[in-house]
């Protein structure tokens, strides 16, 4: 009864800090324990290695006790989230938009916890998702794959099939066709996020065709698609979640970044700090949690005059005027939904 | 033959008990060495693993048995094929067939508040159909139903995977996932404040059932022949073998279905992508560790719920990797393996 009139007086306030304060999650002000759902293994360098990056700075900074597991079914979630607010945690971070389900159906039932999910929408007085604007320096990518490919064609290589991914790689193609109207795009995506045999595959299919730049975001899957990159001439890979531009330097563009572990921190604050708010949080240039991040060990591979350009581009996002082509804003989803 | 040598042997000698304790021993002593190898406290991980499997009434109804239900659902399906002759590796295809059909019922909004009584046959059906695809390239062709069953997982899996980016997405079409079921299409939990809901009681009287089919009834007699072997069963007894291998595919598949509908109406109330993590295939350890027998699937699916649910919670407490259980399993099956052929030789040497 108390909670329905919490989510109710939460829309009333569309999420402000109502007078709710006997259920609001409470802040210690000291200890936080910190517990972190990923979908796939932290050792893929992208988005679960991001994802576990930034507990650790939680549990560095902030004195927290962390606690990390690998979950694969919606199942596991649920059951996993119970058993985190069962043992108090103070903060369980579900890393995908796939635990907002999870957090719906959990959240209630232990409202001195604050389920988090990175992407998804859902929003109940101890529920926030955040949303990473990763269209915006996707858009950016683009812009530097279509100014280096000398073939004409680009690709993009995902791992499934996420309303996320789709839109990331349609705002990577307008950016491509901004520079060059000529350009020719071509995705694929490999099934699953760790096979990354199966993305080789797929990327040597892709140079097949002629793509001499191919932009991955496929997790392990993808570390295949720097594999095939290394074996290939002249084939560039533009990498994507975490900083992936030591996994492969010498054929590595850049990366297209979420500093996920920022991210963490702002709403690890935020409810150590008894400050907690439940909203979706929009995380995007302007607030510099997402970036293009050039590959500082090939310098010379982006023209000068792109780099000036999509500086340009860039400071234009940061001031937030910056207005995506009408074909990559609608691939993105209406619920601003990032991964 | 080989198992009446072994229980006409006095119960209590060394020669029975030596080679259990000693695989036994050995799955145990590799367990330690893989979590000392890993750097983690063996105290805190068999705590865990404890708690989070036995520990409290929470840890067994509502991890250890809510895991064990597909898990006994579908260790009946492929025990029921193999003690067949059957080999049916498609039980996970088939668990995703009758997944997606008891969801798709759901969604049409038929039956009101008895659609359950129209879900959950139509998952039956539907693992049933997927199953009689092998069965029939069986039975025609003769196509070995191992490969044709495992193949047809992934069409499953794919055919999953279309159908929550299609017909059966959830109505903003942004998630890859369906809509959550309403209350009447959710399975009633057996225990107030406890996960555990009806489809465990289901997997339990199945198992009874078989079990009583297998002993009892003509048709367990017919299937036992023909697993013991199809060409006596079709000389001496004039068993008509194609059309009872056919037959073990059927019902096999047809549990593996009710295993999906099963899932998605008692837990998940919604049909997602990664809806298995490969139940499918941790069954067919599950039916051999009972030595294919309904009753004792009670207990190896508890012990493989327990198992599963236990990892999580030393991955949770004590950051064990959940590949780990992975390992175990393994461990487990080798263990079934090699105590069989111990028995095996004891049996020839007598």
């Amino acid at each position: 009864m108390l909670i329905n009139a919490v989510v109710l007086l939460g829309t009333a306030c569309g999420g402000a800090n109502g007078g709710a304060k006997d259920v609001k999650p409470v802040s210690t002000g000291s200890a936080i324990k910190v517990a972190l759902l990923t979908p796939g293994p932290i050792t893929d360098q992208s988005w679960n290695g991001g994802a576990y990056t930034g507990l650790l700075r939680i549990k560095d900074s902030l004195g927290a006790s962390v606690s990390h597991i690998q979950t694969k079914t919606p199942a596991e979630f649920e059951e996993n989230f119970r058993q985190y607010g069962a043992q108090g945690y103070t903060i369980v971070i579900g890393h995908g938009f796939e635990f907002q389900d999870a957090a719906k159906r959990v959240g209630p039932e232990f409202p001195k916890t604050v389920y988090i999910t990175t992407g998804g929408n859902s929003v109940g007085p101890n529920i926030a998702a955040l949303s990473f604007a990763f269209e915006e320096p996707s858009y950016l990518a683009g812009m530097v794959a279509a100014a280096v490919s000398k073939t004409g064609t680009v690709g993009c290589i995902g791992g499934t099939e996420l309303p996320p991914v789709k839109s990331s790689f349609a705002a990577f193609a307008a950016g491509a066709l901004a520079v060059n109207p000529k350009i020719k795009v071509v995705t694929a995506f490999i099934g699953n996020w760790d096979d990354a045999s199966a993305g080789k595959e797929q990327a040597l299919a892709q140079i097949g065709r002629g793509a001499d730049v191919i932009f991955q975001n496929a997790d392990a899957a993808g570390l295949g698609v720097f594999q095939a990159a290394k074996e290939g001439k002249g084939v560039w890979v533009v990498g994507s979640n975490a900083d992936q531009n030591n996994i492969a330097p010498a054929v590595t563009l850049g990366s297209v970044l979420i500093d996920v572990p920022h991210a963490f921190m702002v709403m690890a604050r935020e409810v150590q700090g008894g400050k907690f708010q439940p909203r979706v949080v929009r995380l995007d240039t302007k607030s510099d949690v997402v970036r293009w991040v050039p590959n500082p060990a090939t310098p010379n591979a982006i023209p000068a005059a792109m780099r000036a350009r999509v500086d340009s581009v860039q400071r234009l996002m940061q001031s937030g005027v910056f207005v995506m082509p009408p074909a990559a804003a609608a691939a993105t989803p209406s619920t601003g939904a990032a991964k | 033959m080989t198992t009446r040598a072994a229980t006409t042997s006095t119960l209590f000698s060394w020669k029975r008990l030596l080679p259990p304790l000693l695989v036994s021993a050995v799955v145990v002593g590799v367990i330690v060495v893989v979590i000392v190898a890993g750097h983690h406290d063996i105290i805190e991980s068999f705590s865990a693993f404890g708690r989070g499997s036995f520990g409290s009434a929470y840890a067994f109804w509502s991890a250890t048995l809510v895991r064990a239900t597909p898990l006994t659902l579908l260790g009946l399906a492929v025990a029921l094929a193999f003690r067949s002759g059957v080999m049916n590796i498609g039980a996970e295809g088939q668990f995703l067939a009758g997944a997606s059909a008891a969801t798709a019922v759901v969604l049409t909004g038929v039956g009101g508040g008895m659609v359950l009584v129209i879900a959950l046959p139509a998952a039956v059906l539907a693992g049933a159909l997927w199953a009689a695809i092998a069965g029939w390239l069986k039975r025609e062709f003769g196509v070995l139903e191992v490969i044709s069953s495992l193949m047809l997982n992934f069409v499953a899996q794919y055919l999953v995977s279309y159908l929550v980016r299609g017909p059966l997405q959830e109505p903003t079409h942004v998630y890859p996932q369906t809509e959550t079921f309403g209350p009447a299409a959710q399975l009633p939990l057996l225990i107030s404040g406890q996960r555990l809901h009806l489809g465990y009681a289901i997997a339990v009287l199945l198992a009874l059932i078989l079990w009583w089919m297998f002993r009892a009834t003509a048709v367990g007699f017919r299937l036992r022949a023909v697993g013991a072997g199809a060409a006596a069963a079709a000389s001496a007894g004039q068993v008509m073998v194609p059309r009872v291998l056919f037959t073990a595919f059927l019902l096999s598949g047809a549990i593996a279905g009710l295993a999906g509908g099963v899932e998605v109406t008692g837990v998940t109330y919604a049909l997602y992508e990664g809806i298995s993590p490969g139940f499918g295939y941790t069954a067919i350890a599950v039916a051999l560790l009972a030595r294919l027998n309904p009753l004792a699937i009670i207990g190896t699916g508890i012990f493989f719920g327990a198992l599963e649910a236990g990892a999580a919670a030393m991955q949770r407490d004590a950051g064990v990797p959940f590949q780990f259980v992975a390992v175990v399993e393994a461990l487990v099956v080798l263990g079934v393996i090699a105590l069989d052929w111990t028995r095996e030789r004891g049996a020839t040497r007598r």
